[in-house]
């Protein structure tokens, strides 16, 4: 034994007690309430996705004439294609909620603030790679809902003054949804954003680690140690929410496992055409607007909260201890809710 | 928590995690199974006595195997010798491989184990499809396209030397046979056809003139040779050669028996089709037909027992309405698909079809002597049929739809069927047209007219198919009759005046002249100005004046 430790301490001239230091930082006390042990869930689920999604590639075919058979075959033929499928399909939408609540917990929180106002723009970078994974993974079924999806998307990016045009030509391949389209969106769904996305993280728990977790202290805290060990006290807890996840993802495949809806038809446009939850608002953003304000307004509000934490250091410099941080997120949160339910609830 | 109750949260969570995959795998395992009809993972149980069988055509002929394999058969330990197996006695029987075995299998060897399906099955309509064999339909295939018999061809075929001699009737063994049934013959030494007929088999099935059976032509194995021009055979009429009717494969197919493929419409529609008789399409032009295609996914097929209203609800096949259990019957099926049917449209007029304590139609016509004679009418009939539309229908619907249904067949009877076949009787009886079938226009012409054309009118409105009941029905049975029938029947009167048969021309033309009278076909001679003035004036309200 002790000489394998000697061959490997030799080829890695790591100490253990270096490793140690690395693996294990003390985290703040809160993150011993369960609510803060969600924060690795967005990673947790993305590893998902990775996994279950290269078993789909092993499979899919990007093509209008082949994407939506390779996907029923994956459903119906392949042992336990429908299963991986649903996995696949519930991760993500797990994911896009988990992104998008541990985003408000960070503001609400005010953990953006300096000096991890960069982390929250990396933050925000991921919560965008999440949502164009959601729109080109739902895309490459090739169903009539996720064709017409696709296209009205394109229309939505002609919809940009100027750049309208070119931004269309390189969602779709072309001038309009052609053979290219969908290994185009294969690329950007399998290769683009989850490589962007690994950068991101890396880039997201780097600046975490260098800044530490930002510390709450409960006025029911009172113990005197301010920090207990990541390891093995708080894997534990993210162990168990993990397996926890995995048993609702497993649950869900198979009481909810992902369907097939009718093939894309190109010629025949269906009556009602519906987005992924997760992009009602911005559908009934654009129902409210023309498109090109709505275009244009949507992308302002996005930037904004971009830039929110240089923003919100203005404001708190000029009125020091304003909360103006806490009214825009409320207006913000019950805006996103009230477009969402109201999408959701009406035919068209 | 502790770290020692974390560790045990994450113990039993993990155990709950690989249980989940259980369910995962079930669900797997139930899929594949739907998949297979219920069959796929199913156990085949292969009986002792067909061991050997299943081993050798596992090697010879693999794939009638592996559709046994999928059977209800093969689960249940029903294997090839407990069909197959035959009485040496019996006119087919012969040695192989240890058996005693015989090729086709009869519906009385099924009845061995389905006595209740045989019986029903042996009583229908079904089981008689083979007294085609003395009917008008087999004279077209046998003396009008054909022959009876052999004859010399017209020339030589290049590259076939053998053809000496043509089959007059390969169009019946070909066509008509393929669904009626064909007699099943036995080959003699001298290529006779050895029949029921020459073997006059017991209640047994077993020939009693045994002495013919020297005369049977065999391999040098001993197996008797099945005459080719009346096998292979899966004609629903099939005349076996141990007296029985019939042939199950003929709906439920061999080597599998798919009571699924008996349950959907393509399987009724290998006979029930065509010009004639055009059922299939007439289903599928039905919004029975519609939904059928739409919802097919929601059928249900594979269930065991597919009761209409507890099994499946999304639509109607052929079965569900003819011979399929419901909700409202308990389940009953019947393997006799006329008990649900009220009128037969089959023949020039249609009937209503009482029948007999022995299942055949009563023709009686005094209604004192037709009720004493009829053991289960025609309104038993339609009120096992109205059960039936009654899983979706209101009893309001059902009784519109019949009386839609009744008055076009009555329509179609009185302004046509009966008065064509009182001209054609007449110009017979008259001797104007000789008694040999078909070899005048005007027969052509009616039968035209009855047993496509009006045939599909009728059907067409038994079916809820409005193209077939109006275009490809009523319009053409109208178009034959004043264009072509009428025509033609007076042109034949008019040649029998010109040769001298005046009197029976007279008493033709007396009775065309009265049918034409009737104010039905009145339009036709007399005009009809007013109404079509009528007609063009609404057309002008609705339109305009252009």
């Amino acid at each position: 034994m002790s000489r394998l430790r000697d061959f490997f301490s030799e080829r890695v001239p790591v100490s253990p007690e270096t490793m140690r230091e690395l693996t294990n930082e003390p985290v703040p006390n809160h993150l011993k309430r369960w609510w803060f042990a969600l924060g690795g869930t967005p990673a947790y689920l993305f590893i998902i996705m990775i996994v279950t999604g290269i078993l789909l590639a092993c499979y899919y075919q990007p093509g209008p004439t082949t994407a939506y058979q390779s996907v029923r075959y994956i459903t119906e033929e392949v042992a336990f294609g429908w299963y991986i499928r649903s996995l696949h399909k519930w991760s993500a939408t797990f994911m896009v909620a988990g992104v998008i609540l541990h985003q408000l917990r960070v503001f609400f929180t005010g953990a953006y603030r300096r000096p991890r106002e960069l982390n929250w723009m990396i933050g925000m970078g991921l919560l965008v790679s999440t949502l164009v994974g959601g729109f080109t993974g739902y895309s490459l079924v090739y169903e009539q809902l996720s064709f017409w999806g696709a296209t009205v998307a394109s229309n939505i990016a002609d919809s940009v003054p100027v750049l309208g045009g070119f931004l269309k030509r390189m969602l779709l391949a072309g001038e309009s949804y052609n053979q290219h389209t969908l290994s185009r969106f294969f690329v950007i769904h399998a290769a683009l954003m989850p490589t962007l996305m690994v950068l991101l993280l890396v880039l997201h728990i780097a600046m975490v680690r260098m800044h530490g977790v930002t510390e709450f202290r409960f006025p029911d805290d009172t113990s005197e140690k301010r920090y207990f060990n990541f390891v093995p006290d708080h894997l534990f807890s993210e162990i168990i929410v993990g397996l926890l996840l995995m048993i609702v993802l497993s649950t869900l495949a198979v009481a909810l496992p992902a369907e097939m809806g009718p093939m894309a038809d190109p010629l025949t446009t269906p009556e009602v055409i519906k987005p992924e939850w997760y992009f009602y608002v911005s559908f009934r953003w654009l129902k409210l607007f023309p498109a090109t304000v709505a275009v244009l307004s949507m992308g302002f509000i996005v930037f904004l909260f971009f830039l929110w934490p240089l923003i919100d250091g203005l404001i708190r410099r000029r009125w020091p201890g304003s909360e103006a941080s806490m009214y825009v997120g409320a207006v913000t949160v019950l805006t996103i809710i009230a477009l969402t339910v109201w999408e959701a609830v009406v035919a068209h | 928590m502790s770290l020692r109750a974390k560790q045990v949260v994450i113990i039993v969570l993990g155990l709950a995690f690989l249980g989940s995959l259980l369910l995962v795998q079930y669900m797997e395992v139930l899929r594949k199974k739907q998949e297979g009809g219920d069959r796929a993972t199913a156990h085949v149980v292969v009986p002792q006595s067909s061991q050997s069988c299943v081993k050798c055509h596992t090697e010879k002929t693999p794939n009638i195997v592996e559709h046994w394999r999928y059977s209800t058969h093969s689960q249940k330990g029903v294997g090839c010798l407990d069909c197959h197996k035959a009485d040496r006695a019996d006119a087919d029987a012969f040695d192989h491989e240890g058996a005693v075995i015989a090729t086709i299998v009869t519906p009385k060897d099924c009845s061995g184990c389905h006595p209740r399906e045989f019986e029903e099955f042996t009583r229908s309509h079904h089981s008689a499809a083979g007294n085609i064999l003395a009917s008008l339909d087999n004279y077209l295939a046998e003396t009008v396209e054909g022959h009876r018999g052999n004859f010399n061809p017209h020339g030589p075929t290049a590259g076939r030397g053998d053809i000496t001699t043509v089959n007059g009737m390969a169009s019946a063994a070909s066509g008509c046979q393929q669904c009626h049934g064909a007699k099943v013959a036995l080959k003699g030494k001298d290529g006779a056809k050895i029949t029921l007929d020459d073997l006059k088999p017991d209640a047994s099935g077993r020939p009693t003139n045994t002495a013919i059976l020297a005369t049977v032509q065999r391999t040098p194995e001993g197996k008797p040779i099945i005459h080719e021009s009346t096998w292979p055979n899966t004609g629903i009429g099939r005349l076996n050669l141990d007296g029985s009717r019939g042939s199950c494969s003929a709906c439920h197919s061999r080597h599998d028996f798919s009571p699924r493929r008996a349950r959907q419409p393509e399987n009724c529609g290998k006979c029930h089709m065509g010009p004639d008789h055009p059922q299939e399409e007439i289903y599928n032009e039905s919004k029975h037909g519609i939904a059928y295609r739409d919802l097919v996914s929601r059928m249900n097929l594979d269930a065991k027992t597919w009761v209409l209203g507890q099994d499946y609800s999304a639509a109607p096949t052929c079965a569900t309405c003819h011979m399929s259990g419901n909700v409202r019957n308990g389940g009953k099926v019947s393997h006799d698909p006329g008990e649900r049917i009220s009128w037969t449209n089959r023949p020039p007029i249609s009937k209503l079809l009482d029948t007999d304590q022995n299942h055949r139609i009563v023709n009686e016509a005094d209604p004192e002597k037709r009720k004493a004679l009829t053991a289960d009418s025609w309104g038993d009939k339609r009120r096992r049929m109205k059960d039936v539309c009654s899983h979706c229908h209101s009893p309001d619907y059902v009784s519109a739809f019949y009386t839609q249904y009744d008055e076009l067949v009555i329509l179609y009877n009185e302004k046509f069927g009966k008065p064509g076949q009182s001209i054609m009787d007449e110009l017979y009886k008259q001797g104007l047209i000789t008694k040999t079938q078909f070899d005048e226009p005007v027969e052509w012409t009616w039968f035209y007219l009855w047993h496509h054309e009006g045939r599909r009118a009728r059907h067409g409105a038994s079916m809820m198919a409005p193209d077939y009941t109006h275009w490809h029905g009523m319009f053409e049975v109208a178009d034959r009759w004043y264009m072509h029938f009428i025509p033609e029947a007076r042109e034949v009167v008019k040649k029998g005046r010109e040769s001298g048969k005046v009197a029976q021309a007279d008493a033709a033309t007396a009775v065309i002249d009265k049918i034409m009278a009737k104010p039905e076909h009145s339009w036709f001679q007399g005009g009809m100005d007013a109404q079509y003035d009528e007609i063009r004036k609404q057309m002008e309200q609705r339109y305009g004046s252009k």
